[in-house]
């Protein structure tokens, strides 16, 4: 059974780098040094995700609420078989943030099971959610069919250009990208809110005292704010999230 | 004494300055010899010159340089700042770490000094030096958050998680507005302080930060599954339940979200019923997804299991998912599940017709892709260990290749078949085949390439490595290897060299490997820097800590545990240092040196070549544009490593690790007794012993090994110190009595694990050794082993290896080989050499 799980939140896979690397030279030749994924993993560390078989007793290595699992702690390295290895764009020519997709593999004897296409879309919400990222951008051999369906058919890529002799061994690369504008988490609203209900909270602490035309703004949007603010705090991040996600789909 | 330079001088000195921090080296260099030239004993001249030329790669000069440079002005902070930074350079950070701290004594203000010092405090884990120079440089510069950040860093990493949120909190309490959501690295700390709480177990104040001001954070993934994970462990099941299905619908992939949503809808482990409705109501959600189908084939038992399990398999059959096997072996550890999975492929097959492009024409071609795959399911499922029957493999792989001769992986299995039945040369022949069915893929090369160097042909497989590497690196393909750090290539290849006794170039392997750990180690040296610009402190937490435990991981125990026979063999047999030897000419003096001399002499043709090549590539490359000397190996074939004066201190090195970072590994301790055994250090030696003893009692190595520690203490050459002797005898005694008859001992071993052939093997090894004239009789004994319907082709080879370790005679060898080789008939492995 294989589980898709970010490299970096809580608890951390981190210490699996060494096997993803190894995923890496397995299948690819574009390779990297362990410190090249270092930096993805320290740098954005929400963008990298990694697909690995579940172990036998399960994760104890990582949970701190399980007591100690059996066997030595080499036995508790699950086998990796798949990761996405992501940044955002550092100096994008275009101005515009956007994240990148710097490798991306599955393994031979795991292919078909659909964690490609998941480990992207994890990498992809991220990009969009933490970083801003108005869209998501990789290259892909020409000759590369399975990719270029996953990317373009199931993803929803579209190429951009072609780059002429992009890999080492002279193949031609398409550059290809998708918008992910639609997968925003509206954060100004978010802090609009939580501004509201500062100045509510003091207004609330010194009583009556009107602050002239600030406070008859606040007035009128204060019907809508009340419903709002319910919403956003009773239920939390996740709600929210899909309340964004489910606004961004039907527009 | 400060030596001051005329105007000047002292401004060529700021360009010298300014040179080195531009990476200008040799202009660096030409203006430093000019102010030298006027003022040969300028101390901070002759520093400066000795750090650039450290940059340049000429550390020994440079150090003598800046020794010079310090004589000449032992009150110089910058003298003082390069010899350290020297020492850093070299990776002597004890001393790196002495010279910043003179350093500072002088210029107690100097941030670089300062923060340098920092640095290494923390790459050495000095934490309370660390957190003093925290402490310093917050003083310095209270402005900026990364100080206060560092300073929590340095407190929580020392365990004071309190004192970590103290310092957090205050600098939260500077700020009258919050940031905007944008900053990422206020964001960052906020979750960070949030983590502190959770770790020092206030998992509910944890739980109402997190609420308060999780909606701000924009790592928001880390912010539900911290919020769920606390919410469960505070048995607040609703919300709990309602956090992980949030979890799942962003990712159904996870059998984490799915275990934890069970225990919060507080679904017994038994009520299989509604577990699966859970599951069921998932598979609804996302229909193309795997997880929600397959997890229940975990829980699920009889008629239930098996009408799952016929859904499952016959979908992803008709799919043609390649993985389906790897997906479901995991299962087989149950073998009543192991049989119902080959029931119901084997009926698929058996009911469904071959297609023969008759009149139902399109569904024939459904047919064939899924008969193939069935087939193919068939072959792996009689592969794996578990279910294993070869011939029947075979049958099923050759009737899938039949239907589709071009798919990689049926070919693939063919050659896996191969390998399980003991025929190497046929293995890496028929992935050789499935390799050519796809060139461009580098899954199928790095098979071929592994089956090859498991044949023991290291050659071949580099040359198809060499497909894929960048083959102008300097060392060729192999130095491309080395370079993108292919630690599973350099373990395989120095355990087929191994394996030929071609002990050099195996060490030379092994040490590679070892040297990328000691880079991946310190790769973290910049990110103690990097992170605190960046923001992502919980990252780098995350990488502090792994660090510390780098070498738990398997690839080192895997290699560490091949390096350590090497040297233990090397030890044993000191003659393979000058190559392989024939096993036959052991016992006879004369032959022995002959064959040793003619090994010496390979070794040298074999040098000679390599040292040409060598000559030949430093006459046709020239120098690297910046003066920098690329350095060539002078030992390629690791002769010099198999030469060594003290095999077991070398072995010792990759031990240490082992035993410090995987104590619970068995297979490390008994390794750690046979070093320390060999090397006269007997309480280390039980040491191991007792750890093994605590890990697993019955061991069949470990036995041998007791019996051995017994005879080593009751014919010590000279008898061990006192207090050694009491604690070694008090502790020995818990595991083999004092009074204990060792005979009587052995034979309870051999008949409570009549079962076990490694058990067997253990004991025969005993008895021989405790009643020399008993081995003809073992030897017998051992052969009859072979009986055993259990045993596996690797049992069976260690057992022959066991004949070589009694000093058994050929005949010996040959009857156990014979019959060896009836029993599996297609295995090559059975030799005598």
């Amino acid at each position: 059974m294989v589980d898709i799980l970010p490299l970096s939140s809580y608890p951390s896979y981190i210490d699996l780098l060494p096997s993803i690397q190894t995923c890496n030279i397995t299948n690819l030749p574009e390779n990297y040094f362990l410190k090249y994924y270092l930096y993805h993993a320290l740098t954005w560390p929400q963008l990298s995700f990694v697909a690995v078989v579940r172990p036998k007793n399960g994760y104890s290595k990582y949970t701190t609420t399980t007591e100690n699992g059996a066997g030595s702690a080499a036995e508790q390295y699950p086998k990796v078989v798949g990761y996405v290895l992501a940044k955002m764009e550092e100096e994008p020519t275009d101005g515009v943030p956007h994240g990148h997709i710097t490798s991306i593999s599955v393994m031979r004897t795991h292919r078909r099971l659909g964690i490609a296409e998941r480990l992207m879309r994890m990498s992809q919400r991220a990009m969009a959610e933490c970083h801003r990222a108005q869209y998501v951008s990789l290259h892909v051999r020409v000759s590369n069919k399975a990719a270029l369906h996953l990317y373009r058919d199931t993803l929803g890529f579209q190429v951009d250009s072609v780059e002429s002799k992009y890999y080492a061994d002279g193949e031609d690369a398409y550059a290809m990208r998708m918008d992910l504008s639609g997968m925003f988490i509206n954060w100004a609203e978010i802090e609009r809110k939580d501004r509201e209900r500062a100045e509510k909270d003091e207004k609330d602490a010194d009583e009556g005292d009107e602050v002239g035309e600030l406070g008859k703004k606040e007035e009128k949007e204060s019907t809508e704010k009340m419903v709002k603010v319910k919403v956003g705090r009773g239920l939390g991040v996740g709600d929210l999230v899909e309340k964004n996600e489910a606004q961004a789909s039907s527009s | 004494m400060p030596q001051p330079l005329n105007s000047k001088d002292a401004s060529l000195f700021r360009q010298v300055v300014r040179h080195y921090e531009n990476k200008q080296h040799k202009k660096g260099i030409k203006t430093a010899e000019q102010i030298l030239k006027k003022n040969p004993n300028h101390g901070d001249t002759l520093a400066m010159k000795a750090l650039i030329m450290s940059n340049m790669g000429q550390q020994e000069e440079a150090f003598v340089l800046a020794k010079e440079a310090l004589k000449n002005d032992m009150k110089s902070h910058i003298c003082w700042h390069v010899y350290g930074l020297l020492y850093r350079a070299d990776k002597n950070y004890e001393e790196a770490i002495k010279a910043y701290r003179f350093a500072l004594r002088i210029e107690p203000d100097s941030q670089p000094i300062q923060r340098d010092l920092a640095l290494l405090q923390m790459q050495m884990r000095d934490y309370q030096g660390y957190i003093q120079s925290r402490k310093a440089m917050l003083q310095a510069r209270p402005g900026f958050r990364q100080n206060w950040t560092a300073l929590a860093i340095a407190h929580h990493l020392s365990g004071d998680l309190e004192e970590a949120e103290k310092v957090l909190n205050t600098y939260e309490e500077t700020l009258k507005i919050p940031p905007p959501t944008s900053d990422m690295e206020h964001s960052e700390a906020v979750l960070y302080k949030n983590v502190i709480m959770a770790e020092a177990g206030k998992v509910e104040q944890a739980l109402e930060h997190l609420e308060k001001v999780g909606h701000r954070i924009s790592d928001v993934l880390a912010v539900m599954e911290m919020k769920a994970d606390y919410l469960l462990r505070l048995d607040r099941k609703a919300e709990a339940e309602a956090a992980y299905i949030a979890l799942l619908d962003r990712n159904p992939e996870n059998s984490l979200y799915y275990d934890a949503l069970v225990r919060a809808k507080g679904i017994p482990s038994d009520d299989h019923k509604a577990k699966k409705a859970v599951y069921d109501s998932w598979i609804e959600k996302f229909p193309r997804g795997d997880a929600a189908r397959r997890i229940p084939l975990e829980f699920l038992e009889g008629d239930d299991f098996k009408q799952a399990a016929d859904a499952y398999l016959q979908r992803m059959l008709k799919k043609g998912v390649p993985s389906l096997f790897a997906n479901i072996k995991s299962l087989y550890s149950n073998p009543a599940k192991r049989d119902t999975v080959q029931e119901l492929v084997e009926g698929y097959v058996a009911t469904t017709p071959q297609s023969n492009g008759s009149a139902e024409g399109q569904s024939g071609a459904d047919n064939t892709e899924f008969l193939s795959s069935s087939y193919y399911f068939l072959a792996q499922h009689y592969n794996y260990h578990l279910s294993r029957d070869l011939s029947k493999a075979m049958e099923n792989v050759d009737k899938a290749l039949e239907l589709s001769p071009k798919a990689v992986e049926y070919q693939l299995t063919k050659a896996r078949i191969y390998k399980h039945y003991g025929n190497l040369e046929k293995a890496a022949e028929e992935m050789e085949k499935a390799r050519l069915l796809d060139e461009k893929d580098r899954h199928i090369n790095s098979k071929a390439a592994k089956y090859q160097l498991r044949n023991n042909e290291n050659d071949k497989a580099l040359d198809n490595m060499s497909k894929f590497t960048r083959n102008e690196t300097v060392g060729g393909a192999m130095g491309d290897l080395h370079e993108m750090q292919c630690v599973w290539y350099l373990t395989e290849d120095g355990e087929a060299y191994l394996r030929q006794k071609k002990l050099g170039l195996a060490l030379k392997r092994f040490h590679a490997v070892y040297n990328i750990f000691d880079t991946w180690q310190e790769d973290q040296f910049d990110f103690h820097s990097f992170s605190l610009r960046k923001g992502m402190i919980r990252a780098y937490v995350d990488m502090v800590r792994w660090e510390d435990r780098l070498r738990e991981h398997p690839f080192y125990t895997r290699m560490a545990v091949s390096a350590i026979k090497t040297y233990l063999l090397l030890h044993d047999q000191p003659d393979l240092a000058h190559g392989p030897l024939p096993s036959a000419v052991a016992d006879n003096d004369e032959e022995r040196k002959k064959a040793v001399k003619k090994a010496k002499k390979e070794q040298q043709r074999l040098e000679k070549i390599e040292a040409e090549k060598r000559e030949a590539r430093k006459a046709a490359s020239t120098k690297s544009v910046d003066g920098e000397v690329k350095k060539e190996d002078s030992d390629p074939l690791g002769n010099q490593l198999a030469q060594t004066q003290d095999p077991l201190k070398d072995a010792t090195k990759f031990l240490t690790h082992l035993l410090e970072l995987s104590p619970k590994s068995i297979e490390a301790q008994c390794l750690g007794f046979e070093v320390y055994l060999r090397r006269g250090k007997h309480a280390l030696a039980l040491k191991c012993l007792t750890a093994a003893h605590a890990i697993d009692a019955s061991n069949p190595t470990l036995h041998v090994q007791i019996l051995r520690f017994r005879k080593a203490l009751d014919s010590l050459s000279e008898p061990l110190a006192p207090q050694v002797a009491e604690v070694v005898n008090t502790e020995f005694e818990a595991l083999l009595p004092k009074g204990q008859n060792l005979e009587e001992w052995n034979n309870t071993f051999l008949s409570t694990h009549k079962e076990s052939v490694p058990h067997q093997q253990a004991g025969l090894t005993s008895r021989q050794l405790l009643k020399p004239d008993s081995k003809p009789q073992c030897e017998q004994d051992l052969i009859a082993t072979l009986d055993s319907k259990d045993i596996t082709i690797d049992t069976a080879l260690a057992g022959l290896e066991l004949l070589s370790e009694w000093g058994s005679n050929h005949a010996a060898k040959s009857a156990y080989v014979e019959k060896a080789s009836s029993k599996w008939p297609e295995a090559t492995v059975f030799r005598l050499d």
